[in-house]
């Protein structure tokens, strides 16, 4: 049973490796898809044209986050929200909108803002403070970075606007004329450290003021993907769904032109000739799945994650599932034009749904609960956790178990309707 | 002494209200090829694919090699080379390539595997071609291979199914070769075919079958003697009819006559004298033949003088 399983697989594996154009369908299209989507798609990752909404808490007694928030809200990128629905904001409600999906950022200004910044430059003890930056942890770092930039840079220049002059009139109290060059140099150099201190503090020192990003109270702080992260799983399983057409089409040639009648007469059960025409293409897939994997890890340096069990795990439950899809569209259509329909209505929609085009995370809301009817929704869930967030076998073992189930539904299903002549 | 290979009796394959097989019987014997006549719809191919256990008959009983088709699948199975109407190969592997993966479908390995490639091959004459892939065959390479395949495993009953369908005359004289090769080696072989001269050349016995009917099963000798020396049918002008009919009965090769609709159906002893002495008596009395038909004795007539219709039809 075994060695005409073994002869089936080698029988197909062989076909397949004589098709170029099967070939390139399977390995070449997706890897193009990874390559130009990739590039071509940097944009959804970045901030998006038009003004950014930021929620601002300001706790200041003194007057230099207002001014910080006046500068930043007279940029032509930002809007700054200091109320919400005629209430002065809270960190709370902050908290809450985010979580609610109505804003996804919030700068949450300290009490002390002002006088740290105003301190005296000659005082003994050095204050700081922190500024929150509390973020929707679904939203990538793409769109956040280039906004904490803005604001450091705010701070930084405000920062140097409120310490420079005391730092100069507490230097002119210093240079009186009797004072030798070398208590003179060593003042200058006071002052230039004073001057450099600003944001980031003296040599050995913390910032004045330190930016810390956090996610809402009760929300998951979680890493999104960027554009090779996003678009190496999410072609790659586009990719290995194709596997569907593949396999589909070779059950009808074979029924077509009569191997199929050829091999019934052969003593073999239906289960085993069944069993050889699915492992070939469970192997494709394998392949498939590794050279993705492999080449974009190389050629894009994108990294695989800590567990390779975990991505061995998720990627048989991703072709399994791929390969029982097969095997149902082989028992549903009846001719090629079948096929192809089947085949590109299908696979497209689930794709698009599952995220392998367009990432889930901007999709609304309900489109992302639609999504998990699809098993690519699952499989890219899965090699995220494990390329995005370095999770691990146990973190991704319910993904895989889900995605186990399709390909038992889909496999079960198909053998059910599967007629051999 | 000679036993069956192949019985099946009272056999009865339906397909919703279609009756495809309708209460066949026959038997095969060890070392001989049995033909299936008939044109297409006739039941031929539902009839082999009982016998190729790929369907199960809906009344009857089928016994190959001694065992029952209906209990012993199994045992039935290795001995059955099927050879589908169809090139049931792979067109992008080579001609190795193809037998090698059905010979191991049927056990087949190593040297064993290896010594029995190249000796179907060569029974098929394609042993230089061996490593070329089946797509750049010519329409007779391919059926020579495709009987090949149905040959790999050494079976006892090869079925061929229409095995010269679209084939070019040198082939099919090649694949007529092979087969009358294998029936000397003591295989039995059952033949379908719609081509008469293919079944008076290769067949021992011929079932002829039409709508899924055994309509006459014989040697090929004895179905065309059921046309004696053949037939002549002639059409003359209708008021000559009634005054030449006994003198057309009493020409020395004339068998019987019967007349219908203006037309005369002359069974004959010999049709070339018969059809001399026609033509005489026409000439003598004067009447004009409209339309004249000769059918020599052969199983194309055979088939039209049973069913009214003609084998291509």
């Amino acid at each position: 049973m075994l060695r005409q399983i073994l002869a089936l697989t080698w029988k197909d594996l062989k076909i397949f490796f004589k098709d170029p154009g099967a070939v390139a369908a399977i390995f070449l299209q997706p890897f193009m898809f990874i390559l130009i989507m990739s590039y071509a798609l940097r944009g959804l990752f970045t901030p998006e044209e038009g003004q950014i909404r930021l929620l601002a808490v300001n706790q200041d007694r003194g007057a230099q986050a207002t001014v910080i928030l006046r500068q930043l809200d007279e940029m032509d990128a930002f809007e700054v929200e200091t109320s919400w629905e005629g209430q002065p904001l809270t960190r709370e409600m902050a908290e809450q909108l985010i979580i609610e999906e109505k804003r996804n950022l919030a700068l949450v200004f300290p009490p002390d803002f002002s006088q740290v910044l105003e301190q005296d430059p000659a005082a003994e003890e050095r204050r700081t403070t922190r500024i929150l930056v509390i973020v929707d942890p679904t939203t990538s770092s793409q769109f956040i970075d280039p906004i904490l930039g803005t604001l450091q840079g705010l701070i930084e220049r405000r920062t140097y606007t409120a310490l420079i002059p005391k730092g100069l009139d507490y230097l002119f109290e210093e240079l009186a004329p009797q004072t030798p060059v070398e208590e003179r140099e060593a003042i200058k150099a006071q002052a230039q450290e004073s001057m450099s201190g600003g944001l980031l503090g003296g040599e050995g020192e913390g910032p004045l003021i330190a930016v810390e990003r956090i996610a809402p109270a009760g929300m998951r702080v979680e890493r999104y993907p960027d554009t090779f992260q996003q678009n190496v799983p999410g072609y790659t399983i586009y990719g290995i769904f194709w596997i569907v057409s593949l396999l589909a089409s070779s059950v009808l040639r074979e029924k077509r032109e009569g191997t199929f009648r050829r091999l019934l007469v052969a003593p073999m059960s239906r289960a085993v000739m069944l069993a050889g025409k699915l492992v070939p293409y469970y192997i494709i897939n394998l392949i498939q799945l590794a050279i993705m994997l492999g080449a974009s890890s190389l050629l894009f340096g994108m990294s695989l994650g800590h567990s390779p069990v975990g991505l061995v795990a998720v990627s048989l439950a991703a072709a399994a599932t791929a390969t029982g899809l097969g095997v149902l569209v082989a028992a549903l259509a009846r001719t090629e034009a079948q096929i192809g329909g089947l085949t590109v209505l299908v696979l497209l929609t689930l794709s698009a749904l599952g995220g392998c085009f367009v990432p889930r995370f901007v999709m609304p809301e309900w489109l992302r609960t639609v999504g998990l009817v699809t098993p690519h929704a699952w499989a890219l869930d899965a090699y995220q956790d494990l390329l995005v967030r370095g999770y691990g076998l146990q973190e991704v073992l319910p993904k895989v178990g889900v995605l186990a189930v399709f390909a038992g539904v889909f496999f079960g299903v198909g053998v059910w309707r599967f007629r051999f002549e | 002494m000679l036993h069956s290979m192949i019985e099946i009796h009272d056999v009865v394959k339906k397909y919703g209200d279609r009756v495809a097989v309708n209460q066949v019987s026959f038997c095969v014997q060890k070392g001989e090829i049995f033909g299936l006549l008939g044109p297409n719809g006739a039941g031929k191919t539902t009839t082999i694919s009982i016998l190729a256990a790929l369907l199960l008959p809906d009344e009857g009983a089928v016994i190959i090699g001694g065992y029952d088709l209906m209990r012993e699948t199994s045992q039935i199975k290795p001995l059955i080379g099927f050879v589908p109407q169809e090139l049931a190969l792979y067109p992008t592997l080579s001609a190795w390539d193809n037998l090698a993966f059905f010979g191991r479908i049927y056990g087949l390995r190593g040297t064993a595997l290896k010594e029995r490639i190249a000796a179907v091959l060569d029974l098929v004459g394609l042993r230089d071609r061996a490593k070329d892939a089946v797509r750049t065959f010519s329409g007779g390479m391919k059926r020579r291979l495709n009987i090949a395949a149905g040959l790999i495993h050494r079976p006892r009953i090869l079925l061929l199914d229409e095995p010269t369908v679209g084939v070019d005359p040198q082939s099919r004289h090649f694949i007529f070769e092979h087969v009358e090769q294998l029936r000397s080696e003591g295989m039995t072989i059952l033949y379908t075919t719609h081509y008469m001269e293919e079944a008076e050349r290769l067949c021992d016995r011929v079932a002829i079958m039409d709508e899924g009917r055994i309509l006459a099963l014989d040697t090929t000798k004895a179905l065309i003697g059921l046309l004696g020396g053949g037939v002549i049918y002639v059409r003359l002008a209708a008021e000559t009819i009634e005054t030449l009919l006994p003198a057309i009965r009493a020409l020395p090769h004339v068998q019987a006559i019967s007349a219908q609709d203006g037309r005369i159906k002359i069974e004959t002893k010999d049709t070339h004298p018969a059809l001399q002495e026609l033509i005489e008596l026409c000439i003598s009395r004067d009447v004009s033949i409209l339309s004249l038909e000769v059918l020599e004795p052969n199983l194309e007539s055979v088939f039209l003088h049973l069913t009214g219709k003609r084998l291509r039809d």
